[in-house]
């Protein structure tokens, strides 16, 4: 205040417009971010939560993830010490879940980011292809998209093994033509505008005007496809390290942590609440970022809805 | 100024009304479908097939371990099969998947056919249950939702919607077992008791299964059913049914569902896949001797031609589906039916 009576009594009016001027930048800033969709923020929220413990985890956790305590077994949750409590094998809960996520992540962000690229690759080959090569690649696609990626992932650890490697590749192999299907539609849609006629008029060639023109107009349609394959791969990881065909021991996962703790539970029930529950939020997360991206990057589409 | 046909041209336009004639059309439509139904299950079938054999190493060197000698593994691999050439393997796994002799598995413990033929009864039946129930169940709280989009009751289904779709099933099933049978004792915590002998039984042993497996799918299946709901809500038969005299729960039941029906089918029938993989996990959970658990076994003992068999298996229901999902529109939506048979209604 002292300082803002200062200004006044040197520069005269200037300084009040001035914050006034800043409360309206600020006050619309606010608008803008209230105008946001709920889902949007609530989603970031809880993704970025997610990113920020998995990136944690290099740096630091509670206790170390493989050393086990016997003293200290099934300790309940809000234990002294132990936030979560401990397993059967006296392991702090919160590490195993600090370490889930990051398995998880990094599953999911390395299949989703693949299978999305060769997807779109695909996808965009197919749309311009048009007549019978689209039909035929499409009919495939379709019967792509309805094969679980649970049975690809069983094929694939019978053949190579159980592991993260055989989870990934199954989960991008599941991907591809969903991803693909997802930017077909779009893409033949943007390829029969009368920009891309100039385009070819001008002559570009066909993945030049891919790249530059059809690409960007259908970047939102993929961005929300990202997330909500994000949510679908984490639910998968975590289904096939329950199985014990994902990740092995020693890598914490939130699947093989309830697969530890399914036959505790009689004993001690709460060692199964705490990873569901991260994969619900997880999951919830990227599924409320996915809708909220779409809100926000296709309001009219929304709207009508 | 109008040309008189000749006679030729007549004939020719006969024919080709003949041939565009709807019953032709619809039949032509159908064995393509059927033709397509049977290219992708024998792509399918050659591309698990080939996976396995190429991905999979020396079957019979797994089987013995590292010590072996170049003797044994040789016996073995005659004794199996597998010095044959690939494509006698496959046409002689296709020959015994129809004809019913696919062999014993490698542990020699089981026919394989057999077993599956008896695992596939509970998965099914936990498949097509939770199928019918999610659908059901998502058709009248999407309608409910679509019907409430403004008001709070919306909100609350849209949340509860929300959530379920991020809860694994098999968490599901495992909090439900905590909860209705180790606290309550409800229902038997796992284990199946056959339908043919104890029905009632039966329906208790997969309960809460169904249950664990319905929960995420009928809140997917919920969300599509209130957008296409909202969707129709704005189509103006709506509006002329109730400018007519009809009521908007009438209007919405009478006039809306059918044509909200189409992405429904879709959807649920595409779903029939994440059941069919929902139950391996699940089966896990309840331990359930179903077709999942059957997989898991043979994953672990890497039996080949039980993994591929079952695949197999599963693909084709997947795709008999799919191909009655086809059939489906045309009945559910005769413009579906026309554009694909490019009948033109104009």
């Amino acid at each position: 205040m002292a300082c803002l009576i200062q200004g006044f009594v040197t520069n005269g009016m200037a300084p009040i417009m001035a914050e006034q001027v800043h409360n309206k930048e600020k006050q619309r800033l606010w608008v803008k971010f209230s105008q946001l969709p709920a889902t949007l923020i609530i989603g970031g929220i809880l993704v970025g939560f997610l990113l920020c413990i998995a990136l944690l985890s290099f740096v630091w956790t509670p206790y170390d993830p493989i050393a086990m305590n016997v003293r200290d077994r099934y300790l309940p949750i809000g234990s002294e010490g132990y936030l979560l409590g401990t397993d059967r094998f006296g392991r702090d809960v919160l590490t195993q879940i600090i370490m889930g996520a990051r398995n998880s992540l990094f599953v999911s962000i390395i299949s989703t980011l693949v299978s999305l690229m060769i997807g779109t690759l695909l996808g965009l080959y197919v749309a311009a292809a048009g007549g019978r090569i689209q039909n035929i690649i499409s009919r495939t696609i379709d019967v792509g998209v309805a094969i679980p990626g649970i049975l690809v992932a069983m094929v694939l650890a019978t053949a190579i093994g159980p592991g993260n490697l055989a989870a990934i590749t199954a989960i991008i192999i599941w991907f591809i033509p969903v991803a693909a299907r997802v930017v077909i539609g779009p893409a033949v849609q943007v390829l029969s505008q009368d920009y891309i006629e100039a385009a070819f008029g001008y002559g570009r060639k066909k993945w030049f005007v891919l790249f530059n023109h059809v690409l960007p107009n259908i970047s939102s349609t993929i961005i929300v496809q990202a997330s909500v394959m994000f949510a679908a791969a984490i639910l998968i990881e975590a289904a096939l390290s329950f199985l014990g065909v994902g990740a092995q021991s020693p890598i914490a996962s939130w699947g093989r942590t309830l697969k530890e703790a399914q036959p505790l539970m009689e004993i001690a029930p709460s060692l199964m609440v705490v990873p569901g529950l991260a994969i619900v939020l997880a999951v919830l997360g990227f599924n409320l970022l996915g809708d909220g991206l779409r809100a926000y990057l296709d309001p009219q589409q929304t709207r009508k809805r | 100024m109008i040309q008189k046909p000749t006679n030729l041209s007549s004939m020719q336009s006969t024919s080709r009304r003949f041939f565009r004639s709807h019953k032709v059309q619809q039949l032509r439509g159908f064995i393509s479908q059927f033709f397509v139904l049977l290219l992708s299950a024998l792509i399918g079938s050659l591309v698990v097939f080939a996976l396995l054999r190429l991905l999979g190493g020396d079957v019979a060197y797994i089987l013995l371990g590292n010590e072996a000698t170049q003797d044994q593994v040789n016996s073995l691999r005659s004794e199996l099969g597998l010095d044959r050439a690939w494509f006698v393997q496959y046409f002689d796994w296709i020959k015994g998947f129809f004809t019913g002799d696919l062999g014993t598995s490698f542990s020699g413990s089981y026919e394989i056919f057999d077993q599956i033929g008896q695992r596939l009864i509970p998965t099914l039946l936990l498949a097509f249950g939770s199928l019918f129930v999610s659908i059901s169940l998502a058709i009248i709280l999407g309608t409910y939702a679509a019907m409430n989009a403004d008001n709070a009751k919306g909100v609350v289904t849209d949340i509860v919607s929300q959530v379920g779709t991020a809860i694994p099933a098999f968490w599901a099933g495992l909090i439900l077992v905590v909860v209705f049978s180790v606290s309550f004792g409800w229902f038997p915590a796992g284990g199946y008791v056959p339908i043919q002998e104890d029905f009632w039984g039966s329906l208790r042993s997969i309960f809460l299964p169904i249950v664990a497996l319905s929960l995420g799918i009928t809140s997917v299946t919920t969300r599509f059913v209130r957008s296409a709901m909202l969707d129709v809500l704005n189509e103006d038969y709506i509006r002329t049914a109730m400018a007519k005299g009809c009521t908007r729960k009438r209007a919405v039941f009478v006039h809306g569902l059918r044509n909200a029906s189409i992405p429904v089918v879709t959807v649920g029938a595409l779903q029939l896949g994440n059941l069919l993989a929902g139950t391996i996990v699940i089966e896990s959970v309840f331990v359930i001797p179903g077709l999942g658990q059957l997989l898991l076994t043979a994953v672990n003992g890497r039996e080949v031609i039980v993994v591929q068999s079952i695949v197999l298996v599963i693909l084709l229901i997947i795709l008999v589906m799919n191909f009655m999902l086809d059939i489906a529109y045309g009945l559910l939506d005769p413009r579906i039916r026309d554009k694909r048979n490019g009948a033109n209604h104009g």
